[in-house]
């Protein structure tokens, strides 16, 4: 155990070593991507009424007039601090919005990944396992089909179908219902904190809520998923140690587990990467289902202009990544001591 | 015997006050479908979300008076200005000094009474901010606010002018408690301009009571309200960022209210029993501007060519399918003094003559740069394109982000040679329309328009006390702006206010914003 | 089939054999063949100039004149659907160009020489991984303006170090195969054994990417396009019809943005299949254990 902690400490030091500077290279990217287009702020704050001097000053009060990278040395400064600063609408700390957000796209996000990875997996693994038969055939092309139907779209016709004509899911306006009483905040994630609560009619009016999004994401999301299993599958049962076993006459099942357990890596790391890919669709979806997570606002300030927004927004992505992958490639090394 | 006699008459009392106590008034909610929640409420300081809301909470020392419309139904009279929270005024016989003096018995929802040291705060605090508010004053040209007494109060012009009582009707700048509002002061900020952003303390009819950013806020009638109570007295603003989410909201009854509908899908939701659409002309008009200080618009002839070459029919179609009202000047009805100015016809012949008269035989290339503040401006520019080929003049349509748009049109910047704007302004008056959108030190002047001449008259009429010399300068005004061509008059794309069928009371008021009190909805 | 037609010699025998081994790939290759077909012929099939407004003829439904209907400016969206075709490759292809181009070199270099050059990439693969494209993409193309060349430069330039992975992958799995020790051993120079040996065999491998990645830049140039970005109006692209039409869907409108939507998602289709027929033929182990 001492040995296994040693190793686990090791591995988690390099770890956050190596990706600070990946980290500070995507806030640098960001950083000066965002400034260099003619995004101009300043007039949206000085307001209609506003003249040339107000502008300028305004300007000078915000820093903006200053070198690019005094600018981005100075947000350093402040951002190791645990300053990320504020929205240019309202003065609101961008800190603040971020903690009360995010909770509300991860629930969306990690609903559905969960549910795709529930389907997908076995959808994609029993295809594998007859590979070229009617299934496997029928499981590829519906994957596809997955993969060519933009989010957005599928949000739209879905809100058309089942909500305006069938009337079955609820108001696409938020993610309870008005007459339902909210319960405290504890998480930021609503189902969480209804559960907490013991609030069922308020779980019951998240969940209806939920339905809709959760349901296209993850159809989005269960395309990769079939299609990578599949293949993750059929590339570990044509490999030699397979074949070898199979000639020596390894009984099916024992064959059908050890290939699992073999893929049980390569199927993790593919999770890992699409949850940090999809985290960044889901702003679309929250966008048509007026769920206010962190996309709907991160999406909205990147066509503002709203400078601290925006970078806090793909901080926030890219320090989830970040932790995701960690995590991830720490759970492989566990499970495989063959290093 | 008068022991149990006593005791009947307390429990006879005991009853009756039972009985007799009036039945508790329950809530009315309005479920309103908008596209943002509001960034902030103070009134001096723009964010989005902040007018809708503001018109809302505060209100002014005056009010434009009604009438009876022309199809029978209550409009606003921008002749008739009322009392409001002033309960009468005097004027000097200069017209430079006023006394007002305030109601009585105004209270904010915190329950404190308004004052003459109400009025005079907010405009120190507006001086101090130096944004719209600041700028209000320097239109309605107000010199000195003092508090004579408890409840009269003496604003100083440093000229006569038209604006000053129009201006007074406005929600900015805000009439504050400040009684409350200064509890909230700290030394680096005595105005309380923080907790103003996001907190409300006024006189009008409702009352901010939370705000969840990015989801919902709810506002509630203000208890105090010293005027007729307003049917709803519980107002739930809900964040609904897609158009058509908020259409299908509407149509299937879930909120009330819908804000921003897309034009196109005006004419289906007429046709739906379940929702009532509220149009109104208005008197902002869809205009294409161009920038004299730009080739090939520095020439007046190339500039009426293209007002010659606009097809004012196919856009009136295609459009406002049908449904705008044709803009006949830079000022139009129901303010005061409009009169048909703008006299261009679309004439793609003349167009060329002008063209080639002023150097351009072969027609001439530019870019019409537009945004996404208006939902017209899109549709509007490709129909130009389409239109200003016919005349040889080529047309590059480009959009520009709105921020981008908002920096290089301000003011003193002016860098768009070729835009769309909305003329349009929140006072009524015709002389601040003017001032605002045609004056060289106008802040709604997008274009550079800087003509000595029409700074002149518009600057006379301001001050003009005579009805009819007043009325002939606005004339004057009007004939000069559409000879100089620098704005292409389109149509009125009016005001379209989407509500559930049930509604009732709505009244256009000139700042252009939906008002909350004045509805009802006998369901 | 007549006895004819199935033996060897004929010249159907080759194209349906390629059918029975891999129907995907015939399939995608018919329809991005169908498309390309369409973005060819545009001017000489569509039956208007594609933004034509008919100013008078706003929203009509699907019939008469306008055969899919006209759009909210009064534009025949058959017409419109057709000519985006064009703007479909126009993307795709410059786009999958400048990602094969720079992608190419740098994975060979980055999977042959390794040290300093495949740290680099694998780095700025990391910086990619954990960045969220579709974010870097819309910040990019806010930041640079409405221009059709500059959302094809940034899809290339996003792309290329994904496709550089690719290649170098197969690099490192041929250096490590026996003819390529074999060639260096003979005693080759070793830009020899890079372009003769290992290029060309890499290619093969790559190959089956690049339709995939070129399905990836459709969509997403669709997908900012809707968000309001890149696709200056009223350029007849894919994306920007449907953002219009998903205001009108709602109102019973419908064929605004269902036509589009349909001609995006079989185009994207097209090409998966394409590339995942490709990669059944070219990649034996990947086509399954025995049949």
């Amino acid at each position: 155990m001492g040995e296994k902690g040693a190793l686990i400490a090791k591995f988690l030091l390099v770890r956050v070593a190596v990706s600070v500077p990946v980290i500070l290279g995507i806030v640098f990217l960001t950083f000066m991507l965002i400034r260099v287009g003619g995004q101009d702020p300043v007039a949206m704050l000085a307001g209609p009424m506003a003249d040339e001097a107000m502008l300028t000053a305004l300007r000078a009060q915000l820093q903006l007039d200053q070198p690019l990278l005094l600018q981005f040395a100075n947000y350093l400064f402040r951002l190791v601090q645990g300053d990320l600063g504020v929205s240019w609408q309202g003065g609101i700390p961008v800190w603040g919005e971020i903690l009360h957000l995010f909770p509300a796209t991860l629930e969306l996000v990690l609903l559905s990944v969960g549910l795709a990875a529930l389907i997908g997996v076995p959808i994609g693994l029993r295809a594998a396992t007859h590979p070229n038969g009617w299934f496997d055939q029928l499981s590829r092309f519906g994957s596809l089909a997955g993969f060519s139907m933009p989010t957005y779209w599928m949000g739209l016709m879905a809100i058309l179908v089942f909500f305006y004509i069938l009337r079955w899911a609820p108001p696409p306006m938020g993610r309870l219902s008005m007459e339902v009483v909210a319960p405290t905040v504890v998480t930021g994630s609503l189902l969480l904190d209804c559960i907490l609560a013991g609030n069922w009619q308020a779980l019951g009016s998240a969940l209806a809520h939920l339905a809709l999004p959760v349901a296209c994401f993850t159809l989005l999301a269960a395309a990769p998923m079939i299609k990578q299993s599949r293949a993750i599958l059929i590339e570990i049962m044509n490999s030699d140690y397979v074949r070898y076993a199979r000639a020596n006459g390894f009984s099916k099942a024992t064959i059908r587990k050890m290939a699992l357990r073999n893929a049980a890596t390569p199927l993790l790391t593919f999770l890992g990467m699409e949850l940090t890919s999809l985290l960044a669709a889901a702003a679309l979806v929250e966008y048509i289902f007026s769920l206010s997570g962190l996309g709907q606002w991160g999406l909205n300030a990147i066509l503002l202009g709203d400078f601290a927004v925006v970078q806090g927004y793909v901080l926030t992505l890219a320090l989830f990544s970040v932790f995701i992958f960690m995590v991830i490639d720490l759970i492989v090394m566990l499970l495989e001591p063959r290093r | 015997m008068i022991k149990s006699f006593s005791k009947t008459i307390m429990l006879v009392i005991g009853m009756w006050a039972t009985l007799a106590v009036p039945v508790v008034a329950q809530e009315k909610t309005l479920v309103m479908a908008m596209s943002a929640t509001p960034k902030g409420f103070d009134p001096d300081i723009w964010v989005p979300g902040q007018i809708e809301a503001a018109v809302n909470l505060y209100e002014g020392l005056t009010r434009y008076g009604t009438r009876t419309g022309g199809n029978g139904k209550p409009e606003v009279d921008p002749s008739k200005i009322e009392p409001h929270l002033a309960e009468s005024w005097t004027v000097s016989p200069d017209g430079k000094t006023y006394l007002f003096k305030l109601k009585k018995g105004v209270r904010s929802p915190f329950g404190n009474e308004l004052t003459s040291q109400d009025i005079v705060w907010t405009y120190e605090k507006s001086a101090v901010q130096k944004r719209t508010g600041q700028f209000m004053r320097t239109a309605a040209r107000i010199d000195k606010v003092e508090a004579i007494s408890k409840y009269e109060v003496r604003y100083t012009l440093s000229d006569a002018n038209r604006i000053f009582l129009g201006a007074l009707t406005l929600h900015l700048p805000a009439i504050f408690d400040s009684v409350e509002a200064k509890k909230h002061a700290t030394p680096e900020d005595p105005y309380a301009t923080k907790w103003l952003a996001l907190n409300t303390a006024g006189f009008g009819p409702y009352h901010l009571q939370t705000l969840q950013g990015g989801q919902q806020a709810v506002f509630v009638v203000n208890p105090n309200y010293a005027f007729k109570k307003p049917y709803f007295t519980r107002m739930v603003w809900r964040e609904v960022p897609s158009p058509a989410t908020r259409v299908a909201l509407i149509r299937t009854g879930q909120v009330q209210y819908a804000e921003q509908i897309p034009f196109q899908q005006l004419t289906a939701l007429r046709a739906d029993n379940s929702v009532k659409v509220e149009s109104v002309p208005g008197f902002g008009g869809a205009t294409v501007r161009m920038n004299p200080r730009y080739p090939p618009f520095d020439k007046v002839k190339v500039r009426q060519a293209v007002a010659y070459a606009t097809d004012y029919a196919a856009i009136g179609e295609a459009v406002f399918l049908g449904q705008g009202t044709r803009s006949r000047s830079m000022l139009n009805s129901p303010i005061a003094g409009a009169v048909s100015a703008y006299k261009y016809e679309t004439d793609y012949n003349k167009a060329k003559q002008l063209l080639s008269e002023a150097g351009y035989p072969n027609g001439v290339d530019v870019t019409l740069e537009y945004s996404t503040n208006w939902w017209w401006e899109e549709p509007l520019v490709l129909q130009m394109q389409a239109s200003l080929a016919k005349a040889g003049i080529r047309v590059t349509p480009k959009r520009i982000p709105s921020t981008e748009m908002l920096a290089r049109r301000t003011i003193n910047v002016w860098t768009v040679p070729f835009l769309t704007h909305l003329t349009s302004s929140f006072v009524p008056d015709p002389s601040y329309n003017m001032f605002l959108t045609a004056h060289c030190r106008g802040s709604s002047n997008v274009n550079a328009n800087c003509d000595a001449a029409m700074d002149k008259l518009i600057d006379a009429s301001v001050v003009e006390r005579d009805q009819k010399r007043w009325l002939a300068l606005l004339e004057q005004a009007q004939n000069l702006q559409a000879d100089s061509a620098t704005f292409v008059e389109t149509f009125l794309p009016g005001t379209h206010e989407v509500f559930a069928a049930c509604m009732k009371g709505y009244v256009w008021k000139p700042h252009n914003r939906l008002v909350w009190k004045d509805l009802t909805c006998a369901s | 089939m007549s006895a004819e037609a199935a033996s060897p010699s004929h010249w159907l025998a080759y194209p349906l054999g390629l059918a029975r081994r891999s129907p995907t790939f015939v399939v995608g290759l018919g329809i991005v063949l169908f498309f390309l077909g369409l973005a060819l012929l545009a001017p000489v099939i569509a039956p208007f100039n594609p933004t034509q407004s008919f100013s008078y003829e706003v929203l009509q439904a699907p019939g008469g004149r306008f055969f899919f209907g006209s759009d909210g400016n009064g534009m025949d969206v058959l017409s419109r659907v057709i000519h985006g075709s064009r703007y479909a490759f126009g993307i795709a292809v410059p786009a999958g160009l400048i990602m094969v181009g720079i992608g190419m070199p740098l994975g060979l270099l980055a999977g042959y020489k390794g040290g300093w050059l495949d740290e680099a990439l694998l780095r700025t693969l990391d910086v990619l991984r954990a960045f969220p494209t579709i974010i870097l993409a819309l910040a990019v193309v806010a930041a640079t303006g409405q221009s059709l060349v500059s959302m094809v430069v940034v899809i290339g330039l996003l792309d290329s170090p994904i496709f550089a992975r690719v290649v170098r992958a197969e690099v490192l799995t041929l250096r490590s195969s026996t003819f390529v020790k074999a060639a260096i051993a003979v005693g080759n120079p070793s830009w020899r054994v890079m372009w003769v040996h290992i290029l060309p065999n890499a290619i093969l491998g790559a190959t089956a990417q690049l339709p995939m990645r070129m399905a990836w830049a459709v969509r997403i140039s669709a997908t900012l396009a809707f968000i309001g970005v890149g696709i200056q109006a009223p350029t007849p692209e894919w994306g920007a019809m449907i953002r219009q039409g998903a205001e009108y869907v709602i109102t019973g409108e419908w064929w605004v943005a269902l036509f589009p939507g349909l001609a995006l998602m079989t185009l994207v289709l097209g090409f998966n299949l394409l590339g995942d027929g490709l990669t059944d033929l070219l990649d034996p182990k990947r086509r399954g254990v025995g049949k």
